[in-house]
């Protein structure tokens, strides 16, 4: 069974979290501040942790922080501000995935899921070969094939793509992605990041306005379709 | 050595001057036509060239020619577009002055100003022509004009001395040297006095004729012939030497350092001129040097505005102004020189008076001569007068007749104190009370009156208390002697005490001026209004100086009496704008009451302080004009300060409302989100259960989770709309591929189009766009859901990108109803909405979708547009600029 830490201080919507989250067989435990989270996560050591950024004792971003100095569980936001700075703080200080309140049911359970997929040991760290949609990937050999026929990727691209695929269905922020790939992070860089990306989907034959792997997040990042 | 014998890019670059078209700042080009005398061509040549550059279109203006009515001047000024001029009457006569204040206005490419040297109108802001046109070339405006070599400065004397001329009008070498272009315009004297009888020269007006008849002699026109060759080749010498030195091969200096001393006397300005040519010919560096010594106190106000006139006249002539302070002159002078490198040294010989040499005493240039081993020491003797008659010194430590009078008075004193003991005391004792009257005398009046005193004392010695009484005759001979002693004595006594008194008093006003200036700091740090900053200078500054004082700080006068005379306005002004002094005692607008001083820091003008001396016929002197300046770089720093505590309340005050604003929007967005999560995920839950609930239930229920949706979007764009017009969503620009965001948009909008088809195509490549990628996803959203809304289930959305020069455009048409007429931009308007819905579902418009949209394009400094597509249906159309980081 798997165990879900709810830490919000709205009341209500702990009861629709916890109603969502058992009616698909998800344990659920519930905490409405910093202290009380961190208490039920050392004590009860949950499978993931479901956190408003918004708490009465404690800014959620610290929250994060000293969460990821000792524990790798994984951690999905909820925010109710329009612009992406908290979610892109968020991201870098290690948090898994964001959602925007309002979301509905769905869209909870299917950040849920795929958190918690590549929270498991990931098979493609433990194997050397990933494989999806098409897209076979050697990480030993370097070599990638596309529908059987390998293609030529530069050691960026490669870089880039092994980074992505690490963590599918995980947004990655552009400040991570330049840190992974090119070891430092500057703004210019930025501008590094795109024109690989670009070359990159060229040579998957991924058309950005309707992508088959690499998914584009706006004022975020990049990820890989899960 | 190799490092520094490479050609310095900066300083090429400024010699080649300022032909690089970069726009706002440019200065003028100077070009000077030259010639030896009148009547050689200058103007002609002027003409002909603008006439030249005119048909070949450039922007020319005749801002002043004097064609004296001669036939060919006028046929080549016909045709070209004349400034006209500005009249000036002055005491009943009408005069005609060059209009810069039109021409600033006019800012033609190009302006012929003729006659260089030309001395304006009273009343003129500028008192020289070449001073006017320094002003159109700060402007940018290119300037031609024509000079005769006896109106250079340095070449004045010269030439007067060989024409026996004396030409008033004179221009700063500096402006010459540094002009753009000189044209030198030369013919044979021959040919020039052939002209000259043919009538084509004009000779100024009658009154000089015979002085023209003079300068016109064929020996001197080769004479001046000869000077203007040589000043043309002098100039294009040390041109090269400036670009050969910046190309970094040096050897064109010669390492000489001149230093000229100067003083009040009329012979310095002679020592600056010859000192000028010196330095020309072996390309030296020159400095001129006044020695502020205890005597400087004592010279009247004539002498001290000659000093200042002669630093100035070095100043314009090229060199740098020293001013020292020192006490014992000839070994200050060569400490200075020995420290600093010089190699010669030029100063006047005075002639001593007969009893200073029987004293012993050696002249200046004696003792220099006798010091200065090293050095070259050149002495210049000249036949003027070396000393002209001062009166009225300020600080009155030259004394008045009435000073005298007063000597005679305690003299007196000192006798009816002495008559009424004289039975009884010995005749000696009353000594000690006229050598009393003397020390007296001498501490309050100076020397002259204590050696007044002193003689004064011994006759009324002897008349009133050496027996006889009442006569210069005395029995006892030894009173001989005794008369001898006491005039020695109070002569020395007196003297000393004299100057005992001045160096005191001397130090008693450096320390007034001292603590005057420290008083002005002191007061101007505990303020930091402008207003309390007018008010403290004003107190400060008035009784100090007796004069009215005005502060104007950016433009409005912030204390002293309102000034409303345009004269005293246009100075103001032009100091603010020019950051330079002007007014009275000045070269600028001296016709000003006031004497106006810049205040400015790094550059940027803070403001103009005035001081206007009550008693209108005072002239401020040069160290009041640098108190003055001192106190205007305290206001200066006060004013600073005072405006970044200003900028500093401001963005607090900013910054709180900002926070405000922000803790408000947060709250709201917390507030208004919590409930419709919370409804949204019970209704959710419950529509999940529909199979269980009866049907009228799920009926209200899949009706309130419509309206739930509509609910939510329309408070998404509320909060954003509220984000986005308060100003303080910061954009984070990033460079994007418009068509990834387009992605992006169109997963988002995936669920809601249903059956509709999207169709999109790019023109070209389309490069990347430099945006904030999140906000421009919204506006595709927005456009896209505006789209769904108004087609048909299975109508068809169009999407395309396009580059335009350094746009990129793109459009999302429909194949629904269009537009209205006049409605396209009536649709980016906040709660409009429009047209048909043919969609009641969740897509409802709000009326905030395609505002959010505008406001957020144009903050990308894009734009954004609707119309209906010839073949039915709307299209929205924006563009966003491209980003140019070099890749």
């Amino acid at each position: 069974m798997t165990t879900v830490l709810i830490i919000e201080d709205e009341t209500d919507i702990r009861r629709y979290l916890r109603a969502t989250l058992t009616a698909q067989d998800y344990e659920v435990l519930e905490a409405s501040t910093a202290k009380e989270g961190l208490q039920k996560l050392t004590l009860n050591r949950p499978d993931l942790i479901i956190l408003d950024l918004g708490l009465p004792d404690t800014d959620g971003q610290d929250f994060i922080r000293a969460v990821r100095d000792w524990s790798r569980t994984p951690i999905i936001v909820l925010s109710a501000r329009e612009h992406e700075t908290d979610k892109v703080t968020a991201l870098e200080n290690g948090a898994d995935d964001y959602l925007t309140k309002p979301f509905s049911p769905a869209e909870l359970l299917a950040r849920l899921k795929v958190a918690l997929r590549h929270a498991m040991p990931a098979q493609a760290e433990v194997s050397d070969i990933f494989e999806h949609d098409g897209l076979k990937v050697d990480q030993t050999a370097a070599q990638v094939w596309l529908d059987g026929q390998e293609i030529h990727l530069t050691p960026i691209e490669f870089r880039l793509l092994t980074t992505l695929i690490k963590h599918p269905g995980k947004v990655l922020t552009h400040a991570q992605l330049l840190k992974t790939v090119w070891g430092r992070h500057t703004t210019e860089q930025n501008h590094y990041l795109r024109i690989h990306t670009q070359h990159l989907r060229e040579k998957l034959g991924d058309d950005p306005l309707n992508p088959r792997f690499i998914l584009t997040r706006p004022g975020i990042g990049y990820g890989f379709k899960a | 050595m190799t490092s520094d014998t490479r050609p310095d890019p900066d300083k090429l670059l400024a010699l080649v001057g300022n032909d690089g078209g970069d726009g706002a700042r440019r200065r003028g080009r100077l070009k000077i036509f030259f010639g030896a005398n009148a009547g050689v061509g200058k103007t002609y040549a002027m003409l002909s060239e603008a006439r030249r550059l005119h048909s070949d279109g450039h922007d020319v203006l005749i801002g002043v020619v004097e064609h004296h009515g001669r036939a060919e001047t006028l046929a080549l000024i016909d045709g070209l577009p004349v400034l006209a001029r500005r009249e000036i009457v002055h005491r009943h006569v009408h005069l005609t002055e060059f209009d810069l204040d039109a021409a600033l206005v006019r800012k033609p490419g190009l302006i012929l100003v003729d006659e260089y040297a030309h001395t304006n109108a009273p009343g003129s802001r500028h008192p020289k022509r070449w001073q006017d046109i320094e002003e159109l070339l700060d402007n940018g405006i290119d300037v031609c004009t024509t000079l005769n070599v006896q109106h250079l400065e340095s070449l004045n004397d010269v030439v007067a001395r060989l024409t026996g001329v004396w030409v008033k009008e004179t221009v700063p070498d500096a402006a010459f040297d540094t002009a753009d272009e000189i044209a030198l315009i030369d013919i044979p004297p021959d040919e020039l006095l052939k002209r000259l009888s043919e009538g084509k020269v004009y000779v100024s007006d009658g009154a000089h004729t015979r002085a023209a008849d003079n300068f016109f002699k064929k020996a001197n026109l080769g004479r001046l012939r000869e000077i203007a060759l040589r000043r043309a080749a002098e100039r294009v010498d040390a041109q090269n030497d400036a670009l050969s030195a910046a190309m970094g091969q040096s050897e064109a200096a010669t390492g000489d350092k001149i230093l000229v001393l100067v003083g009040p006397d009329p012979l310095s300005a002679l020592l600056i001129r010859h000192t000028k040519r010196m330095a020309d010919r072996s390309r030296a560096q020159w400095f001129a040097l006044y020695l502020q010594t205890d005597r400087h106190e004592t010279l009247s106000d004539n002498a001290r505005r000659r000093i200042e006139n002669h630093l100035r006249l070095a100043e314009r002539l090229g060199a740098r102004v020293v001013r020292l302070n020192a006490g014992r002159a000839a070994s200050s002078i060569l400490t200075y020189a020995r420290q600093n490198g010089f190699t010669r040294l030029v100063l006047g010989h005075t002639k001593q008076p007969w009893w200073r040499s029987l004293w012993g005493g050696q002249s200046l240039s004696q003792k220099l001569i006798a010091q200065g081993a090293g050095l070259e020491i050149i002495t210049l003797n000249a036949d003027t007068p070396t000393q002209t008659k001062d009166t009225g010194s300020r600080f009155r430590l030259t004394p008045s007749p009435r000073d005298y009078l007063i000597a005679t008075a305690i003299t007196g004193i000192a006798t009816a104190l002495g008559v009424p003991f004289r039975a009884v005391i010995d005749p000696d004792s009353f000594i000690m009370l006229y050598i009393t009257g003397v020390v007296v005398t001498a501490a309050r009046y100076g020397i002259g009156p204590s050696l007044f005193a002193s003689v004064l004392s011994v006759c009324a010695f002897n008349w009133f208390f050496v027996a006889p009484y009442y006569s210069f005759t005395f029995d006892n001979v030894s009173y001989a002697l005794t008369f001898g002693v006491m005039l020695v004595t109070s002569l020395i006594v007196g003297s000393l005490t004299a100057r005992l008194s001045l160096h005191a008093r001397l130090a008693r006003r450096s320390e007034a001026e001292t603590r005057l200036l420290y008083d002005v700091s002191r007061a101007l740090s505990s303020v930091s209004a402008p207003e309390a900053i007018g008010q403290v200078t004003q107190r400060q500054l008035q009784p100090a100086f007796d004069a009215d004082i005005a502060l104007w700080h950016d433009s409005v006068q912030i204390t002293g009496e309102p000034i409303g005379d345009p004269r005293e306005i246009g100075a103001m002004q032009w100091v603010a704008q020019n950051r330079q002094i002007a007014g009275r005692d000045t070269d600028t607008l001296p016709t000003a009451q006031g004497l106006y001083l810049p205040i400015a820091l790094e550059g940027t003008s803070l403001g103009v302080l005035s001081l206007t001396p009550k008693d209108r016929s005072r002239q401020f002197s040069g160290a009041e004009h640098l108190i003055f300046e001192t106190v205007a770089s305290l206001i200066g720093g006060a004013l600073q300060r005072a405006r970044q505590t200003q900028i500093a309340e401001t963005s607090r005050v900013e910054s709180e409302n900002e926070k405000l604003r922000n803790v408000l929007l947060a709250s709201l967005s917390h507030d208004l989100k919590t409930p419709l999560t919370v409804m949204n995920g019970a209704v959710g839950t419950l529509l999940k259960m529909r199979k269980k609930l009866p049907r009228e239930a799920v009926d209200e229920l899949t009706a309130m989770w419509n309206h739930l949706t509509r609910l939510q979007k329309f408070v998404s764009n509320l909060l954003r709309m509220a984000a986005l017009t308060s100003g303080q969503l910061k954009l984070n620009f990033e460079p994007y591929l418009i068509q990834e965001v387009a992605g992006a948009a169109l997963a988002r909008i995936d669920a809601q189009k249903g059956q509709r088809r999207v169709q999109t195509q790019t023109v070209g490549t389309v490069p990347m766009v430099r945006i904030d990628g999140a906000l421009i996803e919204q506006v595709l959203i927005n456009l896209f859901e505006n789209a769904i809304a108004h087609t048909a289930e299975d109508g068809l959305i169009s999407l395309t990108f396009e580059t335009d020069a350094d746009r990129v455009r793109v459009r999302i048409g429909d194949n629904g109803p269009g537009l209205k007429p006049g409605e396209e931009d009536r649709i980016f308007e906040k709660f409009y909405t429009y047209g048909q819905q043919t969609s009641d579902r969740q897509t409802e418009s709000t009326g905030l979708g395609l505002a959010i949209c505008k406001a957020i394009i144009e903050a990308h400094g894009g734009l954004i547009y609707a119309k209906n597509n010839p073949s039915g249906g709307a299209s929205f159309i924006f563009t966003l600029p491209v980003d140019n980081t070099e890749t």
